[in-house]
């Protein structure tokens, strides 16, 4: 009991292990490399990192719970796209133009509420038909991309507007307002998948359902639940990305689902659902940052940062087999 | 002897100082995505080997790969850096604008490259380092008219015109360059139809196909790029009409570099991009001295046609 208590502490703790290296090497090595006269653990760069994790991040806090469910959800980077053109768009309607800068709170409203009705969608066909996750989200990424790019064509949707550009930047307490997302969405998903029935119940789905159906949990609703929490998180990072920056083009987020399932397996979430935690999907999402912005600080091109990436995520998926494996082995003898 | 030494170590100290300080130029660059076709990537080359030409010069080389988040976060990056100047590749020519804002917030010069950003944010910006489009709109007016007056055509000749994508500034600006020059130059030559192909070469395809159904007589064809050109020669062929046809691009493309070559397409406009990324790095370089850039600083994009081409290499896009 106790070792495994250890052996489970020791997953968890990786991730955090694994972040403290990238900060030695960048700041040892990196430092060396950069032309930069900044050290790279300068407290502004490491503010950056928390901030730059957000959009990708946000999601992937989703995507833990849906995978921790056994699901996967692939559509979550066009939901991010259309949640953030219902924000954007929904401003220049002349009623809401009428209302001045009290437009902005509905307009969040809009886009939230785009992501949870993508999300129950996704959920719905998931329970009723029974149908894989993969491939129901699959259809739906590429059908949320598809209204994306038939509402406004190529065409980038913009609306600048300075007071939720001044929101968005600002910092209170020396965190962007990204950040405060980021980790509030952690704190409150946490308490969540630790602290609730839903949060245990997803955890039993995940791992054997067919139990867990036995056990009285009603599977279908559970997931739909689950499916409009993650819609909701990929409106919710579009809300706080595109109050920043004001314009979006019809491709943006693609890609963002693959990135979301690769902080979350980096963080120790088990692909086959049951196993995962909120906290170390946090780290994932800021190992994938730091990296990228330690690669970027030394020198390194986009295609080697995500090369590098790669590798690391192969590396941690043979590491967490092999000690899979031996644990096995261990519990026979 | 005293004052000599003294003289010599003020002498050395300031070569030192000012070497120092040429040398402490550091430029960001984020650019919008360098694998995604050879012009981009033949950006990168040239920007690079430019930079490493100039002693005076460091650079910071980053690619957004086409991802506005993560162009963002570059430039917040670079403004943490300190550069000293930044170049940007819009990937998106609204989105950037409140991060540029924030690098002007930060004393950082900003220098816009190959596309501008929006007006709302050039408030913010120093300089915009690019093709200029009228100019090059213009320049295929006077390539036709020149062409037609070889041909003896001037006073009769009938054109047809396919644009860019709707909405696109290069596609407006060069057909407003062109449409305003042709009647300067060449007053008698009626262009009888316009429609867009898109930047899309079987969409303006079928556009030709429908022009040559439409009008029986068709002298030259101005298309906003020779991706659209080539399109349209492509259709006249079929058509078996493109012997008594001029065709006049816009941004050499390989296809019509070789379309020229074989004599069935006539001209177009040379735009490199080893002289779109030695502009912007200059552009930069030059903000930073404190001299006076215009702050639409456009490079020479010159007139290429079947008489000149063997002035330019091939395009490699």
């Amino acid at each position: 009991m106790t070792s495994a208590n250890r052996k489970d502490m020791l997953k968890r703790g990786a991730i955090w292990g694994f972040i403290l290296l990238e900060l030695a090497f960048f700041s040892i090595i990196g430092d060396q490399l950069s032309v930069s006269d900044q050290p790279f653990l300068a407290y502004d760069n490491m503010l950056l990192v928390l901030k730059q994790s957000a959009p990708i991040g946000i999601i992937a806090l989703g995507m833990t719970i849906v995978m921790i469910n056994g699901n996967i959800d692939l559509s979550v980077g066009a939901t991010f796209a259309l949640a953030a053109i219902v924000m954007l768009d929904s401003m220049t309607w002349p009623f809401m133009q009428a209302m001045g800068d009290w437009a902005i709170p509905l307009a969040w409203l809009f886009a939230l509420a785009t992501g949870v009705i993508m999300g129950a969608i996704n959920g719905i066909i998931v329970w009723k038909t029974g149908v894989d996750a993969f491939i129901v989200t699959l259809g739906a990424m590429l059908g949320f991309r598809g209204i994306v790019f038939m509402f406004n064509g190529e065409q980038p949707t913009s609306h600048l507007n300075w007071t939720l550009v001044d929101f968005a930047e600002a910092q209170f307490l020396g965190l962007h307002t990204a950040t405060w997302f980021l980790l509030g969405a952690a704190l409150v998903l946490w308490l969540l998948m630790t602290k609730t029935v839903h949060g245990r119940n997803a955890y039993a789905i995940g791992n054997n359902r067919e139990a867990a159906v036995n056990a009285g949990i009603r599977v279908g609703p559970h997931f739909i639940w689950n499916f409009m929490l993650i819609g909701f998180l990929a409106a919710l990072s579009a809300v706080v990305f595109y109050s920043e920056s004001g314009s979006v083009n019809p491709n943006d987020g693609m890609l963002y689902e693959l990135w979301a399932i690769t902080a979350v397996v980096l963080g120790g979430t088990k692909l086959a659902g049951g196993y995962g935690s909120i906290i170390s999907t946090l780290g994932g999402v800021i190992a994938i940052q730091l990296l990228r912005k330690g690669l970027g600080h030394i020198g390194a091109d986009t295609q080697t940062v995500n090369l590098v990436i790669g590798l690391i995520l192969i590396a941690v998926l043979v590491l967490d087999r092999q000690l899979n494996r031996k644990g096995q082995g261990e519990l026979k003898i | 002897m005293k004052t000599a030494l003294k003289v010599a170590l003020a002498c050395s100290t300031a070569l030192i100082g000012t070497a120092a300080a040429a040398q402490d130029m550091t430029i960001g660059i984020t650019q919008n995505n360098v694998g995604v076709d050879s012009y981009q990537t033949t950006y990168e080359q040239a920007f690079i080997a430019a930079a490493e030409a100039n002693p005076d010069v460091e650079v910071v080389v980053l690619d957004a790969g086409g991802d506005v988040a993560r162009q963002l976060a570059q430039i917040d990056d670079l403004i943490q850096q300190e550069v000293d100047a930044m170049i940007i590749w819009p990937t998106n020519g609204e989105a950037v604008i409140p991060a540029v804002r924030r690098a002007s917030q930060a004393d950082i010069p900003v220098v816009i490259t190959n596309s501008n950003i929006a007006e709302a944010g050039f408030d913010f910006i120093s300089a915009f380092s690019g093709p200029d489009n009228v100019t090059q709109g213009s320049r295929s007016a006077e390539i036709m008219c020149d062409r037609f007056k070889e041909l003896g055509i001037e006073d009769e000749a009938k054109v047809v015109h396919i644009t860019g994508q709707p909405g696109y500034t290069t596609a407006i600006e060069r057909a407003q360059g062109f449409n305003d020059r042709l009647p300067e130059v060449c007053p008698n030559v009626e262009q009888i139809d316009e429609q867009p192909g898109d930047w899309n070469r079987e969409k303006s395809q079928q556009v030709m196909e429908a022009f040559l159904v439409q009008y029986d007589d068709i002298d030259g064809v101005y298309s906003g790029d020779d991706n659209m050109g080539v399109g349209a020669m492509n259709a006249a062929i079929a058509a078996d009409r493109v012997d008594g046809i001029t065709f006049v691009g816009a941004t050499n493309f390989a296809v019509g570099y070789d379309a020229m070559a074989e004599g069935t397409y006539w001209g177009s406009i040379y735009q490199s991009p080893v002289d779109d990324a030695e502009a912007a790095l200059q552009t930069a370089i030059d903000v930073l001295n404190g001299e006076d850039v215009p702050f639409l600083n456009y490079f020479d994009t010159p007139k290429i046609t079947q008489d000149n081409m063997d002035e330019f290499t091939k395009p490699v896009f």
